[in-house]
């Protein structure tokens, strides 16, 4: 069986705000060492798909570099490969992709090629661990035209999602009876995970179908298009851990969730690869724990020196907590350096940031969640509350208050 | 630097590391948590740009070769560059194993005369240290010398163990001693030598002898045309048990000097055994870490002090490891109490065992020149029961496990092997 996997991996979404200025969404890092994209990537290797391209225009370069031609997945070789599809100019109508459907369309030239007997569609920016034999091996028996997974969310949020009726009957999922997308009030309660498995010529003539209309998205045009023309759709259910980043509070709750005891995530029994020769990770010396050091409850990689306090936060590597620091329910990006006596609670700190000797970030474990952005030197003495946001590559120049309220931006 | 080739000789046995390479050449035993003892060399040849390179290996290559690959961990493969591993091969007429280091690069002669080199570089694996080499076959060239050799001033006890030199005041070698029992200089050769290559040619084919350090080098000195490279940066030989815990210990001293990140050292991350990448740390709320360097994929839930850690060892709640070395993939179970031990990869400690607790002026009753310090070796895939007490200067064999202890105790300075089959 021969299966192409394209992964939507261009969106830049403005909820992760100043995280996402410099990256796309799916090279977002996650969990002490991963970008959100070794999920499914992890998860296509392990499910032995080898050819993928990667729908990318928001920002590739940070992705692109992440990719390594697919090596760390070990999707390189005669056979296999990995090819980031940026958009382009062709011979009139192709321009930026309007959509997700058209990110897809406009590569029609290259699945075609293929000749794949299955297409699989995949988010690029969910953390989860699924075998997609398994929704595969379904899509199969019951000779559906589309599959997709869904899985069970709180309803508070819901909205945000696909959401579907699921036929009963089968444990493993079902006829999609109806679906709506983004639908303020909906009694449905699984959600789409945004992993389509397609036959071909049916993803070809709904992309085909959608080119006239005004809007191009999977969720939104295609689905509905194919359960009213009668083709056969149908929900796929997952069951384990998913962890959604849409906006900057899960962002946080999906890496949290790697802590605690037993973790909601085991990472190492979900066995992710990543790019180790990536350059914020490649060569650093294993960490370094100084005497009078406390760590508690956190995740740390390689090249991380670590003097103070760090209590149930995620550290990357690279990243320094000088002596006296205190580092609480926060993460901290690669090479980003905490000086002495500085405390940062329930904080996201981007890369290369430098927070100045005595600066204080953040309130408390229930307060909002403040966001600095990447190459910030926030200068000594600041203090910042909690849910205040700071822009990226601000000098300590810029810190002109001794405090910043909740709600602030500092730019 | 397209004009040097590097000989590097890997094929060293280190037998005083004891079963620490009963497995692999001393080369290849890893330190640091990271890293193994040979990255400290690749890491110097890549970082100054030298890019032909055949490493020579005799002894119990094969970790060795699998660590190495094809280069690329040090970007030593590509278009320009290569690695080439050069094991013994057959002569004209027989086997012909290495039997020593310039009879080593005799049989490997054609590996620089088959291109136009103009100098070669032969390097050792077997040292922890960060060197410019381009500052060296600068020095050599300056000095107009036809060989060039490395050296520091070590302890006057050491010298003993060393290649040892007097100089004059151009740095030319005007006296030279090998492992002299009454040395009449500490400055000692690291076994780092530059070499005119048209000069080597000339000296290896003039005799037949085998060492660099007994024969080649005082031959050449009679020609005066030999100088010492002086270096006074951080450089161990890693030779005994002790020096290569102490070489571990300095990465947690920020005056030792030792610094592989600074120094851009590179190793291969590849992992054997699992399909995936080693995940971050993971330190649980009851662990606690106090001085020590960790690697990837451990698992921390009790008491790690003053210890590396290499990449996957688990910690379990209560157990404490203190002053210790320990190994890829180690598992210390709940209660075990381990100090002043070096522990080998893949081994299980059992629960609420004591290992390296007891008198250490007791030395090891088979090995008494190499585990006398008060250190505890136990060997890769050793299985220590549970509530088992190993003393101190104990050596515990790779593969042991539970049937092979007859007792709960290994008293200092004792040693437990594997029973025979049958």
């Amino acid at each position: 069986m021969d299966i192409i996997a394209m992964i939507l991996a261009g969106a830049r979404v403005d909820d992760l705000g100043v995280l996402t200025f410099f990256r796309p969404k799916s090279a977002m890092p996650y969990g002490g060492l991963y970008r959100i994209i070794d999920f499914p990537m992890s998860n296509l290797m392990y499910s032995g798909i080898e050819k993928v391209g990667i729908l990318s225009q928001y920002k590739p370069l940070y992705l692109m570099e992440h990719m390594h031609n697919g090596e760390p997945w070990d999707m390189s070789g005669r056979h296999r490969f990995v090819t980031i599809l940026p958009p382009f100019k062709g011979m009139g109508t192709s321009d930026w992709y309007k959509g997700t459907a058209d990110a897809v369309y406009q590569n029609l030239d290259f699945l075609s090629n293929h000749k794949p007997d299955l297409i699989v569609v995949l988010s690029g920016d969910h953390i989860y661990k699924m075998d997609y034999k398994e929704i595969i091996k379904f899509h199969l028996e019951k000779e559906a035209d589309l599959t997709i997974a869904f899985a069970k969310v709180p309803k508070k949020g819901a909205h945000r999602f696909g959401l579907a009726n699921i036929e009963d009957g089968d444990t493993r999922g079902g006829k999609i009876l109806q679906y709506t997308e983004k639908s303020e009030k909906t009694p449905f309660e699984w959600a789409s995970l945004t992993i389509y498995v397609f036959s071909p010529y049916v993803l070809f003539e709904a992309l085909r179908a959608n080119e006239a209309e005004n809007s191009h998205e999977f969720g939104k045009d295609i689905i509905p298009f194919l359960l009213a023309n009668n083709f056969k759709v149908f929900g796929y259910k997952h069951t384990g851990y998913w962890g959604y980043t849409r906006t900057l509070q899960e962002y946080w709750q999906t890496n949290m969730d790697l802590l605690g005891n037993p973790p909601s995530i085991d990472i190492s029994s979900w066995g992710i690869c990543t790019n180790l020769s990536n350059f914020h990770t490649r060569d650093r010396q294993p960490a370094l724990i100084g005497p009078d050091a406390t760590v508690e409850d956190s995740l740390f990689y390689s090249g991380c020196q670590i003097k103070g306090k760090v209590i149930r936060s995620i550290l990357f590597p690279g990243a320094k907590v000088d002596s006296q620091a205190l580092v609480e329910d926060s993460i901290i990006f690669s090479n980003t350096v905490i000086k002495q006596n500085a405390r940062i609670i329930k904080t996201i700190i981007d890369e290369d940031v430098t927070v100045g000797v005595n600066a204080h970030i953040g309130e408390n474990a229930a307060g909002e969640l403040t966001v600095v952005g990447m190459g910030t030197r926030i200068a000594r003495g600041t203090k910042i509350s909690s849910g205040v946001t700071i822009y990226p590559n601000l000098g300590p120049a810029k810190f002109t208050k001794c405090f910043y309220d909740t709600g602030e931006i500092i730019k | 630097m397209n004009d040097t080739a590097v000989l590097l000789l890997a094929g060293g046995v280190g037998s005083r590391l004891n079963i620490l390479v009963s497995h692999r050449a001393k080369p290849a035993v890893p330190f640091g948590g990271m890293y193994r003892i040979i990255d400290f060399t690749l890491s110097n040849i890549a970082n100054s740009r030298l890019t032909n390179v055949a490493i020579l290996t005799q002894y119990k290559p094969l970790s060795l070769m699998d660590h190495i690959g094809n280069g690329s961990s040090w970007d030593l493969s590509g278009r320009s560059r290569s690695t080439k591993i050069l094991p013994p091969k057959t002569g004209e007429k027989e086997w012909d194993w290495y039997k020593g280091t310039a009879d080593a690069v005799r049989q490997n002669l054609d590996f620089f005369t088959s291109k136009n080199y103009k100098n070669v570089l032969v390097l050792s694996g077997d040292h922890i240290y960060h060197m410019d080499y381009r500052s060296m076959l600068r020095f050599h060239h300056e000095h107009g010398a036809k060989v060039t050799i490395s050296m520091l001033e070590v302890p006057w006890e050491e010298t003993n163990q060393f290649g040892t030199g007097i100089i004059d005041k151009k740095y030319r070698i005007i006296e030279w001693e090998e492992k002299s029992p009454h040395a009449k200089s500490n400055l000692a050769s690291m076994g780092i030598y530059v070499f005119d290559r048209d000069y080597l040619v000339e000296l290896l084919e003039a005799t037949k002898e085998i060492d660099f350090g007994h024969h080649i080098i005082p031959n050449a000195l009679k020609e005066g045309s030999v100088f010492a490279y002086p270096f006074d940066g951080y450089w161990r030989d890693v030779g005994t048990v002790q020096a290569y815990w102490d070489a571990n210990m300095d990465i947690l001293d920020a005056a030792s000097g030792l610094s592989p990140e600074t120094w851009k050292i590179m190793t291969n991350l590849s992992t054997k055994g699992i399909p995936y990448d080693r995940p971050p740390i993971k330190v649980s709320k009851t662990g606690l870490i106090i001085n020590s360097v960790i690697s990837p994929g451990c698992i921390i839930s009790g008491k790690v002090e003053n210890c590396v850690l290499s990449p996957g060892v688990v910690v379990e709640e209560n157990a404490s490891v203190k002053d210790s070395i320990v190994m890829h993939d180690t598992i210390i179970k709940e209660g075990a109490h381990l100090e002043r031990c070096v522990i080998d990869k893949k081994v299980f400690i059992g629960k609420k065992s004591h290992i390296g607790i007891g008198n250490s002026t007791v030395i090891n009753r088979l090995f008494p020149d190499h585990i006398n310090t008060g250190l505890t070796l136990i060997g890769k895939y050793a299985v220590i029961p549970e509530d088992v007490k190993i003393g101190t200067n104990c050596i515990i064999y790779s593969m042991v496990n539970e049937s092979d202890f007859p007792t709960l105790y290994v008293t200092d300075g004792e040693n437990l092997q594997k029973k025979e089959v049958g």
